[in-house]
């Protein structure tokens, strides 16, 4: 199981996948934004997703876990 | 045996690799990036063509046993190195939809020139609305350059129904013939081929260039023989006077002065006459091959190499969507010469890049913006907002400072690569001293007697536009380009709406009164801004010098360092050189 976290604060700009399904590494998955610049968020590894802790319009802290892959 | 290698070697033969090869996942995420940006330069190439095609067919020309000036320009120039300038310039939106002149970077015989000639498609080469403009703007850059100037002269003459658009004032068509003094003062040659019939300013546009080869159906003259003598204005026109002038232009046979049989013959002005167009493109040739230039290895520093990734991958790496980061050494390790970089103080300053290159062999400065976002950065700033990629902060004002003034002193030309937002703005950044290091960097630029090319990536916005060495470094910036990304404008148009009408819609709410009429016209500003920042409009004003794709952007490159290094005024001993040192420590 791999977590895809935050790498910075900001708001859940995009939510691109959904719960069961399978992404491949480097897949854009999430979209933050701060400071009014979108930020993606790519899959560190394939798999599937299992679980999606945020929804869009959520700010999320640095380092926060965004959805886990499995 | 003798021995010989580049100079520096230890600092130039291999520097520093800067990028990498894209990821499969990068490949297949950038697709819809591609397509955007095909859009875009759709939109452009649609443009381009309405210019190429502007005037009289070009077959209608080629009938009359003539060459279109785009013909003239293929005949010139070195197959493959036409990098054509101001294609979409029309400042003031003429009916021809052009300023009547085409214009570019171009080798002869082994030399770059900057070339220009009248479009003899429209109104036989006459001055128009917005071509004194456009020519200064290409003398400009010879001058910048010291490179040849090349007119492919054809020039019919004021555009009579228009004569208050063109004639007079400081920057009127005549201001060009005191440029061409202008460069023949400072010692930038001026070969001139001339056709068809230039009387007036068409004779000047013949006369005030340093060599003169002319067609054998060429003239140049004072005035033409258009203007009918023998009558006897009322002050205005009526039916008499019609006809009197129907029946003296009936009667007219003279044939135009300044003809070959006067001003080769009589005068000698013309060094050469030919019987055929092609042959007096030939003598420019002949003529460029006497032109001073320095053979390059006297100034490269290691030999020429294409960058190790290739240039169209550029449109898989900046982003279209103009919110969106991007690794912008990716693009770096995309136009320079084996994707080398030797970077200056990259831990000071991160939202910029500083740092020396090889292009073609010969050693560049290049400035650029970084993208992202730059958490506990900058450090005046830290706990109250995070640095964001685009924007200016102190250290990197500092930076572009210290890095201008050491390519000044090293005579390295800098090519800027700008996708910038702004300076930082509010109460900690005037006590970090944005405003006045930004001024510095103006300083830093106008300084130095550097050339300097401006590429605007994706966003020129607020004063990071113009101390970036944008087109406002009259002295220093030789020409900008623009990519179907471009967009130029003093901020966001959404900023703007915000900043005119945010107290309006405080009043109208306080006065109970509806709020729509107000956010209509803030929308319409809204899209009013984007209309007018996109690449063909930017390049229809001349706020930059051509939009040209992400991939073209290496020729463009190669041929400003190769033009500053053909015959440059000034020479910094490369063992002699600063920046690489103070970079190695």
């Amino acid at each position: 199981m791999a977590s895809v976290n935050a790498p910075m604060e900001g708001k859940v700009f995009k939510i691109n996948v959904n719960v069961g399904d399978k992404v491949q590494m480097d897949d854009e998955i999430i979209v933050l934004e701060a400071m009014k610049m979108e930020t993606p968020i790519y899959a560190s590894d394939s798999g599937t997703v299992k679980e999606i802790k945020v929804k869009e319009g959520d700010s999320v802290s640095e380092d926060q876990v965004l959805l886990v892959i499995e | 045996m003798a021995r010989k290698q580049t100079p520096l070697r230890p600092y130039f033969e291999t520097m520093p690799e800067i990028g990498k090869a894209l990821s499969e996942a990068e490949i297949r995420r950038s697709e819809d990036n591609v397509k955007l940006i095909k859009e875009q330069e759709d939109i452009v190439a649609q443009a381009v063509e309405q210019v190429k095609n502007a005037g009289v067919p070009a077959e209608t020309i080629r009938q009359k046993g003539q060459m279109t000036v785009y013909d003239r320009i293929e005949y010139l120039v070195e197959p493959g190195t036409w990098l054509p300038l101001h294609t979409l310039y029309n400042p003031v939106d003429n009916e021809e939809g052009c300023t009547g002149v085409v214009d570019g970077l171009g080798k002869i015989e082994g030399k770059w020139a900057v070339i220009i000639g009248f479009d003899n498609k429209v109104m036989a080469g006459a001055w128009i609305a917005g071509q004194a403009e456009n020519i200064l703007k290409v003398t400009d850059i010879a001058k910048r350059l010291n490179v040849p100037l090349v007119w492919l002269t054809n020039c019919s003459g004021v555009k009579l129904m228009e004569q208050e658009e063109v004639y007079a004032g400081r920057r009127g068509s005549g201001t060009t013939f005191f440029r061409h003094a202008e460069l023949n003062k400072l010692g930038v040659p001026i070969l001139n081929a001339i056709y068809g019939t230039n009387p007036a300013g068409g004779g000047y546009q013949g006369i005030s260039p340093t060599i003169l080869l002319a067609h054998k159906d060429a003239n140049i003259a004072v005035g033409g023989a258009g203007i009918v003598g023998g009558m006897n204005p009322k002050g205005y026109f009526d039916a008499e006077a019609a006809q009197q002038l129907i029946d003296a232009t009936k009667g007219f046979k003279a044939k135009a002065p300044g003809r070959v049989e006067t001003h080769f013959d009589e005068t000698a002005y013309f060094r050469e006459v030919h019987d055929t167009e092609e042959g007096v493109l030939d003598g420019i040739k002949e003529y460029m091959r006497t032109l001073p230039a320095y053979d390059p290895k006297f100034f490269r520093v290691a030999e020429p190499a294409a960058p190790k990734y290739a240039p169209e991958e550029i449109d898989r790496i900046v982003a279209a969507n103009q919110k969106r980061p991007y690794d912008v050494m990716q693009v770096v390790a995309r136009l320079v010469d084996n994707s080398e970089f030797m970077e200056y103080r990259p831990d000071y300053g991160p939202e910029v890049f500083t740092g020396v290159a090889k292009i073609d062999g010969f050693p560049v400065g290049i400035i650029g913006n970084r993208q992202g976002i730059f958490p506990k950065y900058p450090e005046y700033a830290e706990g109250a907002y995070a640095g964001v990629g685009g924007k200016h902060y102190r250290q990197g004002l500092i930076k572009q400072n210290e890095f201008v003034t050491f390519c000044g002193r090293d005579n390295l030309p800098i090519i800027w690569l700008q996708d910038t937002t702004g300076i930082d703005v509010g109460d900690l950044a005037e006590k970090a001293e944005l405003l006045a290091l930004g001024q510095s960097l103006i300083y830093s630029i106008e300084k130095t007697d550097l050339s300097m090319m401006c590429v605007v990536l994706r966003k020129g916005s607020a004063a990071a536009h113009y101390i970036m060495g944008g087109p406002q470094a009259n002295e220093n910036n030789a020409f900008t380009l623009g990519t179907p990304l471009t967009e130029i404008y003093v901020m966001h148009g959404e900023t703007a709406a915000a900043a005119s009408y945010a107290r309006r819609l405080v009043k109208e709410q306080e006065a109970g009164r509806d709020l729509e009429p107000v956010i209509e016209k803030m929308n319409q500003m809204v899209k009013d801004y984007e209309e007018k920042s996109r690449p063909v409009y930017c390049a229809k004003r001349g706020f930059v010098d051509e939009i040209v794709s992400l991939p073209d952007l290496r020729n463009y490159v190669v041929a400003f360092t190769a033009a500053n290094y053909q015959n440059p005024k000034s020479i910094t001993p490369v063992h002699q050189m600063i920046l690489p040192r103070i970079i190695r420590g």
